[in-house]
């Protein structure tokens, strides 16, 4: 039976506009997101067995969703069909290690240093390439030592003196490899007098819905929404995140994809540049200092989605000294877990070839960009370091 | 707070806001999808027939005389000069990101359709239309028409036998033939489930021009014009276009394909590439779902992603489209404006949308529905009240067809034009 909301597909009128924009189909024989989305959706939906396996080479950059001119919800139906279709092995170690960042990120943080020498160790990458198939060309992420929620609750115990106040959705990568990321954030909020605020969350899903781990998302989705919602509805707080995967994942995927009510949570995520933005145009502006730096601004895909582009630049903008090169929006290739898998390595590295060449033309001091994979990826192909948004803003916050 | 918040980033919604931006307003173009320029011909029509379906060779004669004829028209409530400026204004803006328009000193000329018809428009870029060809044509030199073998979306034999058909062509040399190349060496697809901009990008990567010239210039024979479909080349397209001309010796023209339009996507590439440099604020990936009218004026709108935050500008247009970009929205028995709920013209009764032939030479009458403004584009709410500070622009307009006049293009940019020389005395006094 075709259930009868989820008839998007319907509204293509075949103008083949988003291969156009479609990274992966640009630099391989994936037949592009038309054929993948909607064309083939309505023969699925009569005959599972015509899946066709070239869907899987989708990376859920929904570059498609943002040039279709008729709001065809491209990415979403390939997500889906993904894991309805497609018949997977029940036991993926990798993708298992790949999608469960909670419990990776948990364990690893409590023998951080032990983890992290022996994934810098060139012979234990050759056997995790040999034995589960991660490319032993990418560096994994370091981790932190111990979770960013225990430092915070230890470090910043006076949230409570300020007037106004966020919950703060910290997701993985900030929880288990990137804690300077947390502490700015919590520096700039306080430099607005916003107090921050945590509470329980689990990971978003974007990783388990892109490695097939439907149920599992839908379970930390459910949580989440419980528990931002429930002190949503308490204290009327605005949630944030500094990750534009997540927020997307919590004001759109939740509902688009795994049919749950975020209702009351969806219009009360935003991305934090956007926060921020609103807070400078209403007056409410730290005083700044000068960040003299020469940097290059990457666009990662799913803020584009959002539509949240123009809040960074205008932040990044603001701040004195700083001389901005704003790159050409293009996908860097790494797409979450997508690159972190040998069977697209190459794929992975062929779509970034020209972002990474247009920032060594660029010749920075620095690569600014909001979303943690991006960074992992430019990283591993350029020489630069890439900063979030938020700690170029905590660098320009005046004492 | 922007000086001017543009909704609709199309051929007219750019040009609106590149004269905004060079003016030093800050400006923001929220863009819901991508613009129609990916469907058009790529070249820049003004006016092309007349109500009596005749072909019109002097374009700005036959405005002076729709202000008489047609004082609803768009065109009428511009004055000529300004839309003179407007056309210049595009040109030299799109010639500073170095792609370069033909114009038949003030007349329109003719190009060719990809199933081989002839139109008359006003600009069309080099690759499709310049004196050579028109001194060609004269001198009866040999023309070949060729395809890629295998190409789905452009048929060579269908062009050819409508241009021998032609009567400016059929005393003319022209043959046709195909170019053989089996599959795309960097993604080895096959041309069979290529489109136009799979193999735009394999003339990007230039390393295999000196095999495709080969190729090109075994099908052309002793032709010394040949024409291609509409792919030589997206961002680079004035230097590979020089390239193979050197390394073919041939005159080589282009013929738009089926979507995507190589010619068009090439003119929203610039106009792009021009309203960021100029440090305009462009939107992409989220979409206006409404605004709010207090006053006789739009305080502000809100997107799709972030319904209850809220865009506030001094100045607002509308540049959303017609029915196809979704400025026009139709339901079983009603059709609206949705971002606005704007005054609109159109026909209660269904069976007036449309002629019962698709291809009818009175046009479709849906074609001419749109938003209603006064002189200076300013449209009405439901209520019958000027909105001071919004104005439409565009294909969301009413009383013009774009398709039976061939003069869509014009309209987008010398309203785009107009609109935004208001807003740039608004604010600056």
């Amino acid at each position: 039976m075709i259930k009868l909301q989820n008839i998007s597909f319907d509204h293509c009128i075949k103008c083949t506009i988003c291969n156009v924009y479609c990274p992966v189909a640009r630099v391989s024989l994936f037949p592009g997101p038309k054929q993948s989305g909607p064309d083939t959706e309505r023969f699925r939906i009569k005959s599972p067995e015509l899946v066709d396996s070239t869907l899987k080479l989708c990376s859920n950059c929904k570059r498609c969703e943002i040039a279709c001119p008729s709001n065809v919800k491209i990415a979403d139906i390939i997500q889906e069909a993904k894991w309805k279709y497609l018949k997977r092995r029940w036991f993926r170690p990798r993708d298992l290690i790949l999608s469960r960042t909670d419990l990776m990120g948990k364990f690893a943080t409590l023998f951080n240093s032990i983890v992290n020498f022996f994934t810098r160790r060139s012979i234990v990458k050759f056997f995790l390439y040999l034995f589960i198939g991660i490319p032993y060309q990418k560096t994994l992420p370091e981790y932190e030592n111990g979770t960013f929620e225990k430092h915070f609750y230890k470090n910043y115990p006076d949230q409570n003196k300020f007037p106004d106040h966020v919950v703060f959705f910290h997701g993985c990568f900030v929880n288990y490899n990137n804690h300077k990321l947390g502490r700015d954030l919590v520096k700039v909020l306080n430099s607005l007098n916003v107090g921050v605020n945590l509470v329980k969350e689990k990971c978003c899903g974007v990783p388990l819905i892109a490695n097939g781990y439907i149920n599992k998302a839908k379970k930390n989705a459910q949580y989440n929404i419980n528990s931002l919602s429930e002190i949503h509805e308490k204290s009327n707080f605005k949630i944030v995140s500094t990750s534009s995967s997540c927020t997307y994942a919590l004001k759109n995927e939740y509902s688009n994809l795994l049919n749950l009510d975020n209702s009351a949570i969806s219009n009360e995520i935003e991305y934090i540049t956007k926060f921020i933005y609103d807070r400078f145009e209403s007056g409410n502006i730290f005083k700044m200092k000068p960040v003299p730096l020469r940097a290059a601004y990457h666009s990662p895909c799913h803020l584009e989605r959002l539509g949240g582009v123009i809040y960074t630049i205008d932040l990044l903008k603001r701040i004195p000294g700083l001389d901005l090169v704003i790159l050409h929006s293009e996908c860097c290739g790494i797409a979450g877990t997508y690159g972190f898998k040998k069977e697209y390595y190459k794929l992975s590295q062929d779509i970034g070839k020209d972002l990474f060449r247009s920032i060594e033309t660029a010749n920075p001091e620095i690569v600014i960009t909001d979303c943690e994979t991006c960074a992992l990826q430019i990283e591993m192909n350029t020489q630069f370091k890439v900063l979030h948004p938020v700690n170029i803003l905590a660098m320009a916050v005046k004492e | 707070m922007y000086d001017c918040l543009i909704i609709g980033g199309g051929l007219a919604g750019l040009t609106c806001g590149i004269k905004c931006a060079k003016e030093g307003l800050r400006t923001a173009i929220i863009s819901g999808g991508i613009n129609s320029l990916h469907f058009s011909s790529g070249s820049i029509d003004l006016m092309g027939y007349s109500a009596d379906k005749n072909i019109i060779h002097n374009p700005f004669k036959h405005i002076k005389s729709i202000k008489r004829k047609n004082p609803q028209h768009p065109y009428a409530k511009i004055p000529v000069k300004t839309i003179e400026e407007s056309i210049t204004f595009l040109t030299d803006e799109l010639k500073s990101e170095k792609l370069l328009f033909y114009n038949n000193s003030g007349k329109n000329h003719f190009r060719i359709t990809a199933i081989g018809a002839t139109k008359p428009t006003y600009l069309s870029q080099e690759s499709v239309f310049n004196e050579q060809l028109d001194l060609a044509l004269k001198n009866n030199t040999r023309i070949s028409i060729l395809n890629f073998e295998g190409f789905r979306d452009y048929y060579q034999e269908f062009a050819f036998s409508n241009l021998k058909k032609n009567s400016l062509f059929n005393k003319l040399n022209i043959s046709s033939g195909s170019i053989k190349l089996s599959f795309l060496p960097d993604t080895k697809k096959h041309l069979l489930e290529s489109n136009s901009i799979d193999i735009a990008r394999l003339f990007e990567t230039e390393k295999y021009l000196p095999r495709i010239s080969e190729e090109i210039k075994k099908a052309a024979g002793d032709s010394t014009i040949i024409t291609l479909p509409a792919f030589i080349g997206l961002n680079n397209y004035n230097k590979i276009h020089k390239r193979l001309l050197e390394l073919t010796g041939l005159q080589i023209y282009e013929i738009p394909t089926l979507p995507p339009s190589i010619l068009g996507m090439r003119i929203d590439n610039a106009l792009k590439s021009r309203f960021s440099s100029l440090g305009g604020e462009f939107i992409a990936g989220d979409k206006a779902a409404g605004g709010e009218i207090y006053n006789h004026r739009v305080t502000h709108i809100y997107t799709e992603n972030y319904t209850e935050a809220t865009h506030h500008a001094k100045y607002y247009v509308l540049s959303t489209g017609s029915f196809l970009s979704g400025g026009l929205q139709s339901g079983f028995n009603k059709m609206y404006e949705p971002v606005f709920n704007l005054q609109f013209n159109w026909s209660r009764k269904r069976n007036k949308w449309y002629s019962d032939n698709f291809f009818s030479a009175e046009s479709h009458p849906f074609l001419s529905f749109g938003v209603n403004t006064n002189a200076a584009l300013h449209p009405y709410d439901k209520d019958g009240n000027v909105i001071d500070n919004l104005y439409c622009i565009g294909a969301v307009l009413s009383d013009y067809d774009p398709v039976r006049e061939a003069s869509g293009g014009g309209v987008a940019v010398s309203t785009a034009c107009y609109a935004a020389q208001k807003i740039i005395n608004g604010i600056k006094g």
